[in-house]
């Protein structure tokens, strides 16, 4: 499944690697990236192109809409799977 | 009058009102060491800078207030991590100071360099390297709206050495923004109600979340005047006082068979403050199957992450709890879920001659029912959420969703201190133990009122039991006889202690715990072969709840 996401993020440290990093350990893979970096509005605007193999991007949206550089955060296209939890593989 | 960055960090910390930091000092924190003996912040000097976390931690859990934690760099910041994911997986307020080499080296692999920033990044709510000395107030300032806001978590504060030694120029003026209320939104809130009031068969699903809002006494109004039979999750314990007669036990993995029935048969879920998380829900699509859900929460991340939720109420748990309709017409219900409640009851005529943990835990609860329990990590965890009785979700600290082993003494000193006075027990087990075992000093140093209840079966019980049960029998690292003498170890460190090995032993030990002044360690010691019951087995459904093998 493949999905786009527009970003508006601090211009801080460690913002874009803390981005980088919650996407991938939610499951995602990224398979494009562009970043604009405008030092006058001290922010960086990042598209990213994601794969999943079945987690809900409208969670990680959520879930990057926690952090607390992240200004603003839009899904451009999302092929949304239907969510199937499979069964249980925790130890 | 020009102040030194560490001062500045002192100073924050005491507008926070800080009365307590747990740490372990070191070279590249030493400015805020040196700050830290003109305040009147009292220091808790731990013996490894994990029981300081964990202190930390369980400070938190009681007061309900952020926490602090602090060490130096390199491997002081790296004893911090399990600390730091403790409180992350289980939403702890905690402000994390680590000292940093000067930022001229940082990146150079200087002498106790450790990119701590970046090692933390997937276990802290947020973290801030201090780049500016004039920075410090801001930074920590917002470090505890941070960890203290929404969902609460760890914030880290890496603060290097020449930033906490430098006088900033000018101190910077800041305004923090307002705090963020969020209100359920009415859509939702009105699809809840109709659910609710169509339903036949609801249970209340209460997690973590309740005491960590400072939603107790909603959700008890709401969950009394509604009559909805309750579960909760382990960390949700207490949020309705145990003998509440709508309190049906903990779910899931070692829970109640009761609660698990009710689950299974319900048609709503009213998920307050809780995460279908798997050692609740066992198999997910089997986890109350035919139920439609209702889940209130601070995150909004939660929402539909394990289960779509047919209302999300996201916000503020008063706000959603007190929205929701009361009046209900399940008398049948409740008399379904009363009579679960009592064929399930647990029993505690066991046969034998060894120590029935079970029963020493109900009765020590029973002789003491204000008593706080911090618990450790294994099979004596799972016995206290099943057997101890909580009025109160703080009277009950326990690693939740980290696991940590180690817990047990530092949350026991972290209690001690959150509320001077309060009878605390940690109950811990001989492999526990072992790992924050340095703590015991720390006990002594302060001269803490810390009783522990060390429940000794010689092994790694939980992962003996699972090898037995799931691995064919074949025993691969618990065997732990050649533990030491615990009475010993804890005299050496200055702390009493005692044995106890047989079953007309345990009212006179549970007695001299509670009468005894001072530190005291009763060394229990039971069958190695015991097991938690029931379980439900990994990958199951909660329907399938294994019961005690027949010897």
């Amino acid at each position: 499944m493949n999905h786009t996401l527009r970003m508006n993020i601090q211009k801080v440290e460690g913002a874009i690697i803390r981005l980088l990093g919650l996407i991938e350990r939610r499951g995602f893979s990224v398979t494009a990236m562009n970043a604009h970096s405008d030092d006058a509005a001290q922010q960086v605007e990042i598209t990213l192109q994601l794969r999943s193999t079945g987690r809900s991007v409208d969670t990680l949206t959520r879930q990057i809409e926690k952090l607390y550089d992240v200004r603003s955060v839009a899904c451009l296209a999302a092929s949304e799977p239907a969510v199937v939890m499979e069964e249980s593989v925790a130890c | 009058m020009s102040f030194k960055g560490a001062e500045l960090l002192v100073r924050a910390l005491e507008q926070q009102g800080v009365e307590y930091v747990f740490g372990y000092p070191g070279g590249a924190i030493m400015p805020v060491y040196d700050a830290l003996l003109n305040s009147p912040i009292k220091h808790i000097l731990a013996r490894h800078e994990q029981g300081a976390a964990l202190a930390a931690d369980a400070y938190a859990r009681v007061t309900g207030r952020p926490a602090v934690c602090m060490a130096t760099s390199g491997p002081g910041a790296t004893n911090l991590v399990t600390g730091i994911a403790n409180a992350f997986m289980d939403s702890v307020p905690l402000v994390v100071i680590t000292g940093q080499v000067p930022t001229v080296v940082m990146g150079t692999d200087a002498f106790q360099e450790v990119d701590v920033f970046g090692i933390t990044m997937p276990i802290v709510k947020h973290s801030f390297i201090v780049r500016r000395a004039e920075d410090i107030p801001k930074i920590v300032a917002q470090a505890f709206q941070i960890a203290a806001e929404g969902r609460p978590g760890p914030v880290l504060v890496d603060l290097p050495k020449d930033v906490s030694s430098a006088v900033p120029a000018a101190a910077s003026i800041f305004e923090m923004r307002r705090r963020k209320r969020i209100s359920p939104d009415p859509e939702q809130v009105r699809i809840a109600q109709a659910l609710i009031l169509a339903a036949e068969r609801p249970v209340l699903y209460a997690g973590g979340g309740i005491p960590l809002a400072g939603a107790v006494d909603a959700f008890r109004a709401y969950a009394r005047a509604s009559g909805i039979p309750t579960v909760t999750t382990l960390k949700g314990i207490g949020s309705l006082p145990t003998r509440d007669e709508s309190y049906l036990g903990m779910l899931g993995m070692h829970g109640n068979r009761a609660a698990n029935r009710a689950i299974q048969e319900s048609d709503l879920l009213i998920c307050v403050g809780a995460r279908f998380d798997d050692r609740a829900t066992g198999r997910l699509d089997g986890f109350a199957p035919g139920a439609r859900v209702i889940h209130m929460d601070a995150d909004a991340s939660e929402i539909g992450k394990l289960r779509q939720a047919d209302a999300g109420l996201l916000g503020e748990l008063p706000e959603s709890l007190a929205a929701m309709p009361t009046g209900l017409d399940i008398a049948p219900w409740r008399e379904w879920c009363a009579a679960r409640k009592a064929e399930h009851a647990w029993r505690y005529d066991a046969p034998g001659e060894y120590i029935y943990v079970p029963d020493m835990l109900r009765r020590l609860s029973e002789a003491a029912p204000d008593v706080t329990i911090a618990c450790d990590v294994g099979q004596h965890q799972m016995w206290v959420a099943q057997h101890c009785h909580f009025d109160r979700p703080e009277q009950h600290l326990t690693s939740a969703g980290l696991g940590t082993m180690g817990y047990g003494v530092p949350a026991g000193i972290g209690a001690c201190l959150a509320r001077p006075g309060t009878r605390v027990i940690t109950v811990s087990g001989d492999g526990s133990i072992m790992m924050n075992i340095q703590e015991l000093a720390t006990i002594r140093r302060y001269g803490l009122d810390l009783k522990i209840l060390l429940v000794d079966n010689a092994s790694l019980g939980m992962v003996r039991q699972w090898q037995q049960l799931f691995h064919a029998e074949r025993y691969s690292e618990v065997d732990l006889s050649d533990n030491p003498d615990f009475v010993e170890v804890a005299r050496a460190f200055g702390i009493p202690g005692f044995r106890i090995t047989r079953r007309d032993e345990v009212d006179g030990a549970i007695r001299r715990l509670l009468e005894t002044e001072g530190p005291l360690l009763a060394h229990v010691c039971i069958d190695p072969k015991s097991n938690v019951w029931p379980l439900v087995p990994p990958g199951q459904s909660n329907d399938v709840m294994m019961e005690e093998l027949s010897a």
